[in-house]
Protein backbone atom coordinates (compact mmCIF):
# COMPACT_ATOMS: atom_id res chain seq x y z
CA UNK A 1 0.00 0.00 0.00
CA UNK A 2 1.14 3.36 -0.84
CA UNK A 3 2.06 5.20 1.87
CA UNK A 4 -0.74 8.46 1.56
CA UNK A 5 0.49 11.52 3.34
CA UNK A 6 -1.41 13.93 5.58
CA UNK A 7 -0.68 16.83 2.96
CA UNK A 8 -1.80 14.86 -0.14
CA UNK A 9 -4.84 13.94 2.16
CA UNK A 10 -5.92 17.20 2.83
CA UNK A 11 -4.87 18.76 -0.76
CA UNK A 12 -7.30 16.48 -1.94
CA UNK A 13 -9.71 17.10 0.02
CA UNK A 14 -9.46 20.63 -0.20
CA UNK A 15 -9.55 20.13 -3.89
CA UNK A 16 -12.97 18.17 -3.95
CA UNK A 17 -14.70 20.43 -1.18
CA UNK A 18 -13.28 23.41 -4.29
CA UNK A 19 -14.88 21.24 -6.12
CA UNK A 20 -18.35 20.60 -4.81
CA UNK A 21 -18.53 24.52 -4.06
CA UNK A 22 -18.39 25.24 -7.41
CA UNK A 23 -21.00 22.66 -8.13
CA UNK A 24 -23.41 23.91 -5.68
CA UNK A 25 -22.62 27.68 -7.26
CA UNK A 26 -23.80 26.46 -10.46
CA UNK A 27 -26.91 25.10 -9.23
CA UNK A 28 -30.01 27.66 -8.38
CA UNK A 29 -32.72 26.93 -5.88
CA UNK A 30 -36.03 27.42 -6.65
CA UNK A 31 -36.00 31.12 -5.77
CA UNK A 32 -33.14 31.45 -8.43
CA UNK A 33 -29.78 32.02 -5.94
CA UNK A 34 -26.92 29.57 -5.99
CA UNK A 35 -27.38 25.99 -4.20
CA UNK A 36 -23.80 27.24 -2.08
CA UNK A 37 -25.68 30.56 -0.61
CA UNK A 38 -28.30 28.26 0.97
CA UNK A 39 -25.57 26.08 2.14
CA UNK A 40 -24.21 28.91 3.46
CA UNK A 41 -27.18 30.02 5.00
CA UNK A 42 -27.84 26.27 6.17
CA UNK A 43 -24.33 26.85 8.05
CA UNK A 44 -24.71 29.79 9.54
CA UNK A 45 -28.38 28.91 10.72
CA UNK A 46 -27.27 27.34 14.04
CA UNK A 47 -24.74 30.02 14.45
CA UNK A 48 -27.25 32.76 14.04
CA UNK A 49 -29.58 30.36 16.55
CA UNK A 50 -26.89 29.72 19.00
CA UNK A 51 -26.13 33.64 18.85
CA UNK A 52 -29.73 34.64 19.09
CA UNK A 53 -30.07 31.86 21.70
CA UNK A 54 -27.23 33.49 23.61
CA UNK A 55 -28.74 37.00 24.26
CA UNK A 56 -32.05 35.10 25.13
CA UNK A 57 -29.94 33.73 28.14
CA UNK A 58 -28.09 36.52 28.56
CA UNK A 59 -31.24 38.70 28.71
CA UNK A 60 -32.55 36.16 30.95
CA UNK A 61 -29.70 36.02 33.32
CA UNK A 62 -29.97 40.09 33.37
CA UNK A 63 -33.34 39.47 33.82
CA UNK A 64 -32.62 37.33 37.17
CA UNK A 65 -29.96 39.03 38.35
CA UNK A 66 -32.45 42.03 38.94
CA UNK A 67 -35.45 39.75 39.78
CA UNK A 68 -32.92 37.59 42.00
CA UNK A 69 -31.76 41.60 43.31
CA UNK A 70 -35.36 42.56 43.97
CA UNK A 71 -35.97 39.44 45.65
CA UNK A 72 -33.34 39.47 47.85
CA UNK A 73 -34.31 43.38 49.12
CA UNK A 74 -37.90 42.69 49.58
CA UNK A 75 -36.81 39.37 51.36
CA UNK A 76 -34.77 41.77 53.57
CA UNK A 77 -37.81 44.05 53.93
CA UNK A 78 -39.79 41.12 55.22
CA UNK A 79 -37.48 40.47 57.56
CA UNK A 80 -37.15 43.38 59.08
CA UNK A 81 -41.29 43.63 58.52
CA UNK A 82 -41.64 40.30 60.52
CA UNK A 83 -39.25 40.98 62.87
CA UNK A 84 -41.42 44.30 63.50
CA UNK A 85 -44.67 41.88 63.91
CA UNK A 86 -42.62 39.73 66.14
CA UNK A 87 -41.44 42.39 68.90
CA UNK A 88 -45.30 44.20 68.13
CA UNK A 89 -46.72 40.47 69.07
CA UNK A 90 -44.65 40.10 72.08
CA UNK A 91 -45.40 43.22 73.21
CA UNK A 92 -48.89 42.40 72.54
CA UNK A 93 -48.31 39.22 74.73
CA UNK A 94 -47.30 40.90 77.40
CA UNK A 95 -50.05 43.62 77.34
CA UNK A 96 -52.15 40.91 77.50
CA UNK A 97 -50.39 39.53 80.48
CA UNK A 98 -50.72 42.99 81.80
CA UNK A 99 -54.53 43.30 81.12
CA UNK A 100 -55.62 39.64 82.72
CA UNK A 101 -52.76 40.44 85.44
CA UNK A 102 -54.65 43.68 86.32
CA UNK A 103 -57.96 41.85 86.45
CA UNK A 104 -56.81 39.26 89.00
CA UNK A 105 -55.74 42.64 91.11
CA UNK A 106 -59.27 44.25 90.28
CA UNK A 107 -60.73 40.72 91.45
CA UNK A 108 -59.24 40.21 94.23
CA UNK A 109 -57.24 42.81 95.57
CA UNK A 110 -59.95 44.65 98.23
CA UNK A 111 -57.69 47.66 97.71
CA UNK A 112 -58.51 48.47 94.58
CA UNK A 113 -60.96 51.00 94.34
CA UNK A 114 -61.48 54.61 92.50
CA UNK A 115 -58.45 55.82 94.04
CA UNK A 116 -56.01 53.41 93.17
CA UNK A 117 -53.74 53.72 90.42
CA UNK A 118 -53.10 50.80 88.36
CA UNK A 119 -49.36 51.22 86.96
CA UNK A 120 -47.41 49.00 84.39
CA UNK A 121 -44.08 48.22 85.36
CA UNK A 122 -41.36 48.76 82.82
CA UNK A 123 -37.97 48.25 84.65
CA UNK A 124 -37.09 46.78 87.41
CA UNK A 125 -33.81 46.05 89.42
CA UNK A 126 -34.18 43.60 91.87
CA UNK A 127 -31.00 43.29 93.11
CA UNK A 128 -31.12 47.49 93.97
CA UNK A 129 -34.19 46.83 94.94
CA UNK A 130 -35.80 49.73 92.29
CA UNK A 131 -38.71 49.74 90.00
CA UNK A 132 -39.87 52.26 87.37
CA UNK A 133 -43.54 51.62 86.44
CA UNK A 134 -45.87 53.58 84.29
CA UNK A 135 -49.51 55.04 84.68
CA UNK A 136 -51.44 55.36 81.15
CA UNK A 137 -51.92 59.16 82.47
CA UNK A 138 -49.74 61.90 84.03
CA UNK A 139 -50.50 61.60 87.46
CA UNK A 140 -48.59 63.00 90.22
CA UNK A 141 -48.48 60.06 93.31
CA UNK A 142 -47.48 61.07 97.07
CA UNK A 143 -44.18 59.70 97.75
CA UNK A 144 -44.56 56.62 99.85
CA UNK A 145 -47.90 55.61 98.55
CA UNK A 146 -47.83 51.89 98.88
CA UNK A 147 -47.48 49.99 95.63
CA UNK A 148 -49.03 45.92 95.74
CA UNK A 149 -49.83 43.27 93.29
CA UNK A 150 -51.98 40.44 93.47
CA UNK A 151 -49.48 38.38 94.66
CA UNK A 152 -49.26 40.79 97.74
CA UNK A 153 -46.47 43.65 98.49
CA UNK A 154 -44.28 45.25 96.01
CA UNK A 155 -42.69 48.62 97.30
CA UNK A 156 -43.44 52.10 98.04
CA UNK A 157 -43.60 55.25 95.48
CA UNK A 158 -39.79 57.47 95.99
CA UNK A 159 -40.48 59.53 92.44
CA UNK A 160 -43.15 60.67 90.83
CA UNK A 161 -42.78 62.46 87.50
CA UNK A 162 -45.46 62.59 85.14
CA UNK A 163 -46.25 59.33 83.60
CA UNK A 164 -43.28 58.06 85.53
CA UNK A 165 -43.38 56.71 88.68
CA UNK A 166 -40.05 55.37 90.35
CA UNK A 167 -40.51 52.12 93.60
CA UNK A 168 -38.28 51.32 96.02
CA UNK A 169 -39.15 47.63 96.63
CA UNK A 170 -39.60 45.66 100.30
CA UNK A 171 -36.28 44.39 98.66
CA UNK A 172 -34.07 47.26 98.78
CA UNK A 173 -31.81 47.78 101.37
CA UNK A 174 -33.29 50.44 103.10
CA UNK A 175 -36.75 48.97 102.99
CA UNK A 176 -38.68 48.39 105.96
CA UNK A 177 -42.24 46.77 106.54
CA UNK A 178 -44.06 45.83 110.12
CA UNK A 179 -45.69 42.35 109.63
CA UNK A 180 -47.34 40.14 111.71
CA UNK A 181 -48.62 36.39 111.39
CA UNK A 182 -52.20 36.07 110.05
CA UNK A 183 -53.13 35.29 113.74
CA UNK A 184 -51.26 38.62 114.55
CA UNK A 185 -49.83 36.29 117.55
CA UNK A 186 -46.08 37.26 116.13
CA UNK A 187 -45.10 40.74 114.98
CA UNK A 188 -42.02 41.75 113.67
CA UNK A 189 -40.48 43.82 111.17
CA UNK A 190 -39.25 43.02 107.38
CA UNK A 191 -36.29 44.17 106.27
CA UNK A 192 -34.40 44.69 102.73
CA UNK A 193 -31.34 42.81 102.07
CA UNK A 194 -31.11 43.12 98.15
CA UNK A 195 -32.99 40.57 96.80
CA UNK A 196 -34.07 38.81 100.13
CA UNK A 197 -35.75 39.55 103.49
CA UNK A 198 -35.38 39.09 106.98
CA UNK A 199 -37.72 39.28 109.88
CA UNK A 200 -36.09 41.49 112.70
CA UNK A 201 -37.71 41.66 115.98
CA UNK A 202 -38.96 38.37 116.32
CA UNK A 203 -38.78 37.06 119.50
CA UNK A 204 -37.19 33.31 120.42
CA UNK A 205 -40.50 31.91 121.93
CA UNK A 206 -42.55 33.06 118.68
CA UNK A 207 -44.66 30.02 117.48
CA UNK A 208 -43.59 30.16 113.86
CA UNK A 209 -42.93 27.99 110.54
CA UNK A 210 -41.46 28.26 107.66
CA UNK A 211 -43.72 28.81 104.95
CA UNK A 212 -46.04 30.99 106.69
CA UNK A 213 -46.99 34.06 105.13
CA UNK A 214 -46.29 37.44 107.00
CA UNK A 215 -49.01 40.10 106.13
CA UNK A 216 -47.95 43.76 106.91
CA UNK A 217 -49.45 45.02 109.74
CA UNK A 218 -49.84 48.53 109.12
CA UNK A 219 -47.60 49.35 112.05
CA UNK A 220 -44.83 51.19 110.01
CA UNK A 221 -47.47 53.74 109.10
CA UNK A 222 -46.49 53.02 105.12
CA UNK A 223 -48.32 49.90 104.00
CA UNK A 224 -51.99 48.68 104.46
CA UNK A 225 -52.27 46.15 106.64
CA UNK A 226 -53.08 42.31 105.56
CA UNK A 227 -51.56 42.43 102.27
CA UNK A 228 -49.00 39.77 102.09
CA UNK A 229 -45.54 40.98 103.06
CA UNK A 230 -43.26 37.60 103.02
CA UNK A 231 -43.11 34.03 103.35
CA UNK A 232 -40.84 32.56 106.10
CA UNK A 233 -38.40 30.33 104.34
CA UNK A 234 -35.74 29.79 107.00
CA UNK A 235 -35.96 29.98 111.00
CA UNK A 236 -32.68 29.91 113.09
CA UNK A 237 -32.39 30.41 116.85
CA UNK A 238 -28.93 31.60 117.71
CA UNK A 239 -27.97 33.20 121.25
CA UNK A 240 -29.39 36.79 120.57
CA UNK A 241 -33.07 37.23 121.74
CA UNK A 242 -34.78 37.41 118.66
CA UNK A 243 -34.97 34.50 116.25
CA UNK A 244 -33.21 34.95 112.57
CA UNK A 245 -35.80 34.48 110.03
CA UNK A 246 -35.39 34.33 106.25
CA UNK A 247 -37.99 34.89 104.07
CA UNK A 248 -38.92 36.20 100.72
CA UNK A 249 -41.48 38.72 98.84
CA UNK A 250 -44.89 36.99 98.55
CA UNK A 251 -45.73 38.85 95.59
CA UNK A 252 -43.02 37.45 92.43
CA UNK A 253 -41.26 40.61 91.78
CA UNK A 254 -39.58 38.78 89.02
CA UNK A 255 -42.59 38.98 86.60
CA UNK A 256 -44.99 41.57 88.31
CA UNK A 257 -46.32 43.28 85.04
CA UNK A 258 -49.15 45.53 86.89
CA UNK A 259 -48.93 47.44 90.05
CA UNK A 260 -51.35 49.25 91.84
CA UNK A 261 -50.74 52.62 93.54
CA UNK A 262 -52.97 53.14 96.35
CA UNK A 263 -51.95 56.93 96.79
CA UNK A 264 -55.04 58.07 98.56
CA UNK A 265 -54.61 55.10 101.40
CA UNK A 266 -53.31 56.39 105.08
CA UNK A 267 -52.98 55.34 108.44
CA UNK A 268 -56.12 57.40 109.49
CA UNK A 269 -58.01 57.19 106.26
CA UNK A 270 -57.53 53.45 105.99
CA UNK B 1 0.62 15.02 -18.20
CA UNK B 2 2.19 15.69 -21.13
CA UNK B 3 1.20 17.92 -24.18
CA UNK B 4 1.63 14.23 -26.92
CA UNK B 5 -1.60 13.05 -24.76
CA UNK B 6 -4.16 15.66 -24.53
CA UNK B 7 -5.33 14.98 -28.27
CA UNK B 8 -5.78 11.24 -27.38
CA UNK B 9 -7.74 12.66 -24.38
CA UNK B 10 -9.57 14.73 -25.81
CA UNK B 11 -10.39 12.08 -28.68
CA UNK B 12 -11.72 9.41 -26.05
CA UNK B 13 -14.08 12.60 -24.52
CA UNK B 14 -15.54 13.07 -27.92
CA UNK B 15 -15.73 9.61 -28.34
CA UNK B 16 -17.78 9.50 -24.60
CA UNK B 17 -20.19 12.02 -26.26
CA UNK B 18 -20.87 10.47 -29.26
CA UNK B 19 -21.19 7.10 -27.26
CA UNK B 20 -24.27 8.74 -25.80
CA UNK B 21 -25.91 9.90 -29.18
CA UNK B 22 -29.53 9.33 -30.15
CA UNK B 23 -29.81 6.28 -32.06
CA UNK B 24 -27.11 4.33 -30.42
CA UNK B 25 -28.18 1.49 -27.69
CA UNK B 26 -28.85 2.55 -24.11
CA UNK B 27 -25.48 0.62 -22.96
CA UNK B 28 -23.72 2.08 -25.14
CA UNK B 29 -23.02 5.55 -22.66
CA UNK B 30 -22.18 3.07 -20.57
CA UNK B 31 -18.51 2.24 -20.91
CA UNK B 32 -16.05 5.16 -19.43
CA UNK B 33 -13.59 5.30 -21.84
CA UNK B 34 -11.32 7.77 -20.50
CA UNK B 35 -10.87 5.67 -17.74
CA UNK B 36 -8.26 3.97 -19.85
CA UNK B 37 -5.87 6.44 -19.12
CA UNK B 38 -6.46 6.56 -15.12
CA UNK B 39 -5.85 3.25 -15.65
CA UNK B 40 -2.73 3.58 -17.61
CA UNK B 41 -1.09 6.12 -14.93
CA UNK B 42 -1.65 3.56 -12.92
CA UNK B 43 -0.33 0.70 -14.43
CA UNK B 44 2.28 2.09 -16.57
CA UNK B 45 3.69 4.98 -14.86
CA UNK B 46 6.52 4.75 -11.89
CA UNK B 47 5.61 7.79 -10.11
CA UNK B 48 2.79 8.60 -8.31
CA UNK B 49 1.72 12.06 -8.19
CA UNK B 50 -1.32 13.56 -7.34
CA UNK B 51 -3.96 12.63 -10.17
CA UNK B 52 -4.23 16.09 -11.72
CA UNK B 53 -4.88 14.48 -15.03
CA UNK B 54 -7.45 12.39 -13.77
CA UNK B 55 -9.08 15.89 -12.03
CA UNK B 56 -8.71 17.72 -15.56
CA UNK B 57 -10.09 14.52 -17.57
CA UNK B 58 -13.45 14.72 -14.92
CA UNK B 59 -14.19 18.53 -15.23
CA UNK B 60 -13.65 18.06 -18.74
CA UNK B 61 -16.47 15.23 -18.87
CA UNK B 62 -18.48 17.32 -16.69
CA UNK B 63 -18.15 20.15 -19.22
CA UNK B 64 -19.18 17.76 -21.93
CA UNK B 65 -22.13 15.62 -20.65
CA UNK B 66 -22.96 17.14 -16.82
CA UNK B 67 -25.28 19.21 -15.97
CA UNK B 68 -22.27 20.97 -13.48
CA UNK B 69 -18.89 21.02 -13.61
CA UNK B 70 -17.28 19.91 -10.41
CA UNK B 71 -18.38 16.34 -9.36
CA UNK B 72 -16.63 13.96 -12.21
CA UNK B 73 -13.09 15.95 -10.98
CA UNK B 74 -13.94 14.73 -7.40
CA UNK B 75 -15.19 10.93 -8.87
CA UNK B 76 -12.09 10.73 -11.87
CA UNK B 77 -9.36 12.01 -8.86
CA UNK B 78 -10.87 9.56 -6.16
CA UNK B 79 -10.71 6.97 -8.63
CA UNK B 80 -7.31 7.75 -9.68
CA UNK B 81 -6.39 8.05 -6.24
CA UNK B 82 -7.28 4.33 -5.59
CA UNK B 83 -6.55 2.81 -8.75
CA UNK B 84 -2.78 4.05 -7.22
CA UNK B 85 -2.93 2.86 -4.00
CA UNK B 86 -4.11 -0.49 -5.68
CA UNK B 87 -1.38 -0.56 -8.01
CA UNK B 88 0.91 -0.26 -5.27
CA UNK B 89 -0.46 -3.60 -4.21
CA UNK B 90 -0.84 -5.74 -7.27
CA UNK B 91 2.18 -6.55 -9.19
CA UNK B 92 0.33 -7.88 -11.93
CA UNK B 93 0.23 -5.84 -14.86
CA UNK B 94 -1.11 -8.01 -17.71
CA UNK B 95 -4.36 -7.21 -19.72
CA UNK B 96 -6.62 -8.84 -17.19
CA UNK B 97 -5.07 -6.20 -14.40
CA UNK B 98 -6.40 -3.56 -16.98
CA UNK B 99 -9.92 -4.82 -16.86
CA UNK B 100 -9.40 -4.74 -13.34
CA UNK B 101 -8.69 -1.58 -12.98
CA UNK B 102 -10.69 -0.51 -15.46
CA UNK B 103 -13.90 -2.21 -13.51
CA UNK B 104 -12.29 -0.97 -10.55
CA UNK B 105 -12.36 2.61 -11.94
CA UNK B 106 -15.80 2.61 -13.62
CA UNK B 107 -17.47 1.34 -10.01
CA UNK B 108 -15.50 3.70 -8.55
CA UNK B 109 -16.49 6.97 -10.92
CA UNK B 110 -20.12 6.20 -10.64
CA UNK B 111 -20.27 5.85 -7.26
CA UNK B 112 -18.73 8.94 -6.18
CA UNK B 113 -19.79 11.23 -8.88
CA UNK B 114 -23.40 9.79 -7.40
CA UNK B 115 -22.59 10.70 -4.32
CA UNK B 116 -21.10 14.14 -5.28
CA UNK B 117 -24.13 15.07 -6.59
CA UNK B 118 -26.48 13.68 -4.41
CA UNK B 119 -25.91 17.04 -2.33
CA UNK B 120 -26.56 19.47 -5.17
CA UNK B 121 -30.11 18.09 -5.25
CA UNK B 122 -30.03 17.38 -8.94
CA UNK B 123 -32.47 14.15 -8.73
CA UNK B 124 -29.12 11.44 -9.57
CA UNK B 125 -30.36 8.01 -9.43
CA UNK B 126 -28.01 4.97 -8.86
CA UNK B 127 -28.82 1.53 -9.85
CA UNK B 128 -26.60 -1.50 -8.74
CA UNK B 129 -26.89 -2.58 -12.48
CA UNK B 130 -25.97 0.40 -13.72
CA UNK B 131 -22.78 0.55 -11.52
CA UNK B 132 -22.45 -3.07 -12.60
CA UNK B 133 -22.77 -2.28 -16.10
CA UNK B 134 -20.48 0.36 -15.91
CA UNK B 135 -17.89 -1.57 -14.11
CA UNK B 136 -18.26 -4.45 -16.90
CA UNK B 137 -17.98 -2.56 -19.98
CA UNK B 138 -15.35 0.19 -18.57
CA UNK B 139 -13.33 -2.88 -17.23
CA UNK B 140 -13.93 -4.55 -21.23
CA UNK B 141 -12.71 -1.73 -22.95
CA UNK B 142 -9.69 -1.62 -20.46
CA UNK B 143 -9.26 -5.38 -20.82
CA UNK B 144 -8.79 -4.51 -24.20
CA UNK B 145 -6.50 -1.49 -24.85
CA UNK B 146 -4.02 -3.69 -21.84
CA UNK B 147 -4.07 -6.55 -24.62
CA UNK B 148 -3.22 -4.34 -26.92
CA UNK B 149 -0.17 -2.86 -24.81
CA UNK B 150 0.69 -6.70 -24.10
CA UNK B 151 0.26 -7.69 -27.53
CA UNK B 152 3.02 -4.95 -28.65
CA UNK B 153 2.14 -4.69 -32.36
CA UNK B 154 4.79 -2.04 -33.30
CA UNK B 155 7.59 -5.19 -31.87
CA UNK B 156 5.32 -7.52 -34.03
CA UNK B 157 5.15 -4.83 -36.96
CA UNK B 158 9.07 -4.25 -36.86
CA UNK B 159 9.37 -7.95 -37.18
CA UNK B 160 7.19 -8.34 -39.58
CA UNK B 161 8.80 -6.20 -41.89
CA UNK B 162 12.06 -7.42 -40.92
CA UNK B 163 11.28 -10.84 -42.13
CA UNK B 164 9.90 -9.43 -45.56
CA UNK B 165 13.01 -7.53 -46.07
CA UNK B 166 15.31 -10.84 -46.01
Amino acid sequence: MVAVSRSLVLRTLLVWAALETAAAWQVRTADGSPLVLSWLRALLEPVSWVAGRGGELAGDVGRGAGDLRRVVVENRLLRLELEALRARDLLLSEDLAAQRELRLLARDSALFSATAIAARCIFRDLPAGTMEVRTATEVQVRRDAPAVTSGGLVGRVVRSEGRRHWLQLITHQAAAAAVQTPDAEVQGLVLGGGGTLSVAYVPRQARLERETVLLSSGGDGIFPPGIPTARVVRIRETSEPFLEIGAVPAADLQSVRVVLLLPEWSRRGG
Amino acid sequence: MHARWILPVLLTLAAQRLLGLPGLPAWAADPLLPAVWIVAAALRSRERPWPLAALLIGLALDIVQEPVVGPGGIAWSAAALALNGLAGVVADRSAKAWAGFGATAGALVTLVHHLAVLPLGLGSSLSAAQVLRTAVFTGAWCGLVGLVFALDLPQRWRTLRARRLR
